[in-house]
């Protein structure tokens, strides 16, 4: 894993562009009487991040969720590999994967089950050995056949993060994907997530914790009250606060 | 809605004016030679049933017409209704109970009509209650929508599963003189008509005026929503 | 995608096994229910024989809404629910998973019951128990097809329990009325068990093909 800020994706005018994986257009998305999202323009490409920053209830979940198929797009397009994903939602389910606040593991299953439940509803055709593998490679594998109920918040991170290394998805959505994960986690997450980047994966995340963020190549975007607005490329890392 | 407060007061007059002459016919309308004065009960009873049927078709359109446009309008005239319909139930329940007691010499017969209205008054009743104990509104809107859409489907199998459970099962006594009381002809007739005319617009009445006063709870509840939460 | 369908009512099951959650209560909240009709009615064999439909019926659809009151338990954990929504299988996948779960469950407990209840109310019918298991097993199919998807309506309604019973014991009445009938003719011999086999039958058909369409409508924010 590199610390050297590599913060420029490659430049969007050349030749050998990378395929759009997202693309919205004109999105707008309201609760009842409220807006949420409005406006949102955003295209993804192969191989690009997209960190989504802003405060408590500008609207970066429903984004995401949105971004999952878990709300329909019902004002303003929203194309997934050029698919139009209102009309072709199970097609769109199985091209991303979404990890969010919540980890969507039963408590009374084991790691080597949740991935069973995982595989089958996906399809995925894996046989059981991949699963120990993924679990192995985030680190449970001691707690491999333990349900999960008794599993720290981090073990749980580390778990359902190990979904993504089954389903090799188009389009990557984490919503705090740091959170709860302890410093080796974070190394781990960033090293695996620069890997799934190159790749040509696309990545979608949420975070309050740009320092983090900063170990990816990744465009920065500000939403406020469902604006969506792209940041200045991100400067070099922050000079260490001197000591006093 | 802005059509509705405008023909609000027309629909009230028009309700009122037919309501005093059917009335007036059924005061002077001839007693039935088997049912004597208890027919009158019929005048009332007839048309609430119609009502009642009516209301949960127009919740059934109102409902399916709310899931494929997400027409809040939609929405409202379906919660509406509901209570409506609901009021016009317990109406018929009630008017047939009242005359059941003189023509079948009890309250109540386990016959199809009469089961069928009783479970359709629980039905209104549980949309009612599903609606209103969702914290969201939409999620709310949405379940009753579905569930009212199923009971449409249901009402059919519920009546005719009680007409066959009565036919094959007992002697139909009741269910005989039940149907024989609504056969209503002769110088009976307009009275009916003109009071179930009367009834078909005091239910577009009933929907005008309560859509309307749904609609109002909603902007407020929107705006205090609004107070509490400035910054979303 | 019968994968899917198997793998998500495995886990319901396999959980519930492991758990001895819902398949204990429900076991127990069934013989409660008999215990309160031998009070009530306090039976000789006759009435005995003349009640058993009704009291099979009546107590099958008590315990399944106990059952009922929990399908989407594990799913309200961890947003376990969102994560079904998320698998890239149809809608109606997901809802044939979880009635499948149940409908199992549901079933083994009325199979423990109905010795019980024989036992319990000195009943001389164990001739025809393969009979009456399988009507309570064809009701039994559109009764947990409705109620799952009852219950995935009333996923965080306030006091739910309550609203689950109010809205699915009137939409059973047909169910409920053909089942009963249906007994009563194979235990007394009157011969008319067929049409009330046809309307439990059309019963299933109607909620099992509308059920996955009205949960497909019912998730899509």
């Amino acid at each position: 894993m590199t610390h050297t800020p590599r913060a420029t994706p490659p430049p969007a005018d050349h030749d050998a562009t990378p395929p759009v994986v997202i693309q919205l257009e004109g999105v707008h998305h309201r609760f009842g009487r409220h807006r949420v999202l409005q406006g949102i323009d955003l295209t993804l490409r192969q191989g690009e991040c997209v960190a989504l920053y802003g405060a408590n209830g500008s609207g970066k979940s429903t984004l995401l969720a949105l971004l999952a198929t878990l709300l329909t797009v019902r004002q303003g397009q929203y194309r997934l590999d050029g698919l139009d994903v209102t009309q072709h939602g199970n097609e769109a389910r199985d091209k991303l994967l979404f990890v969010g606040h919540q980890t969507h593991l039963y408590g009374h299953l084991t790691p080597v089950e949740n991935l069973l439940f995982f595989r089958d509803l996906r399809g995925l055709d894996l046989p059981e050995s991949r699963l120990r593998q993924a679990i192995d490679t985030v680190g449970l594998a001691k707690a491999a056949d333990k349900p999960v109920q008794w599993f720290s918040a981090g073990m749980r991170k580390r778990l359902a993060l190990a979904r993504m290394l089954l389903a090799h998805p188009r389009l990557l959505l984490l919503d705090e994907p740091y959170s709860a994960l302890d410093i080796q986690g974070v190394h781990w997450l960033n090293a695996i997530l620069t890997d799934y980047l190159r790749a040509g994966g696309a990545l979608v995340m949420a975070s309050h914790d740009p320092e983090r963020v900063a170990a990816l190549p990744h465009r920065p975007h500000h939403l406020a009250r469902g604006v969506l607005s792209p940041m200045p490329l991100p400067q070099p890392p922050l000079p260490e606060p001197t000591p006093c | 809605m802005k059509i509705l407060k405008k023909i609000q007061t027309l629909l009230g007059v028009a309700t009122l004016v037919l309501l005093a002459v059917g009335l007036w016919f059924v005061y002077n309308a001839p007693e039935d030679f088997q049912q004597g004065g208890a027919v009158r009960i019929l005048y009332i009873h007839v048309p609430s049933a119609k009502m009642a049927l009516l209301s949960y078709l127009f919740l059934t359109v109102a409902s399916a017409l709310y899931l494929w446009k997400r027409s809040e309008t939609a929405d409202i005239l379906a919660e509406a209704a509901t209570s409506v319909g609901a009021a016009f139930t317990a109406i018929t329940l009630a008017s047939g109970s009242i005359w059941g007691k003189p023509m079948w010499g009890t309250w109540w017969a386990w016959d199809a009509r009469l089961t069928s209205m009783l479970v359709l008054l629980i039905l209104f009743k549980g949309l009612m209650v599903l609606r209103n104990s969702m914290d969201d509104p939409v999620k709310g809107a949405r379940a009753t929508a579905i569930l009212a859409i199923i009971g449409a489907v249901d009402l059919p199998i519920i009546h005719y599963s009680v007409v066959w459970w009565r036919t094959l099962h007992q002697p139909p006594s009741m269910a005989a003189s039940g149907n024989a009381g609504v056969h209503i002809s002769g110088p009976l007739l307009p009275p009916l008509l003109i009071l179930s005319g009367a009834f078909m617009l005091m239910g577009l009445y009933m929907v005008t005026v309560k859509a309307r006063q749904i609609e109002a709870r909603r902007r407020l509840d929107a705006l205090e929503s609004a107070r509490m939460h400035p910054d979303e | 995608m019968l994968k899917a369908i198997y793998r998500i009512a495995w886990k319901d099951v396999a959980g519930d096994l492991r758990r001895r959650a819902t398949l204990s209560s429900m076991l127990f909240f069934a013989i409660s229910v008999l215990i309160v009709f031998q009070a009530a009615f306090e039976p000789d064999r006759k009435e005995a024989l003349r009640l058993l439909p009704g009291l099979l019926w009546a107590t099958t659809l008590f315990t399944t809404l106990v059952g009922l009151g929990r399908v989407f338990q594990a799913e309200e954990e961890d947003g376990a629910f969102e994560g079904l929504l998320l698998a890239s299988v149809p809608r109606g996948v997901i809802f044939f998973g979880k009635w499948l779960g149940n409908l199992l469950l549901t079933l083994l407990v009325e199979f423990l019951i109905l010795p019980l209840t024989l036992v319990l109310f000195n009943v001389d019918a164990w001739s025809h128990v393969p009979a009456i298991l399988g009507i309570l097993t064809l009701g039994t199919l559109g009764l947990t097809g409705l109620g799952t998807l009852l219950a995935a309506m009333t996923r965080g309604a306030r006091s739910r329990e309550t609203l689950l019973a109010l809205l699915l014991l009137p939409l059973t009445a047909p169910m409920l009325i053909a089942g009963v009938q249906a007994i009563a003719g194979v235990l007394l011999q009157n011969g008319a068990v067929e049409p009330w086999l046809k309307l439990l039958i059309i019963f299933d058909l109607v909620y099992l093909a509308m059920a996955p369409w009205a949960f497909g409508w019912l998730v899509e924010e």
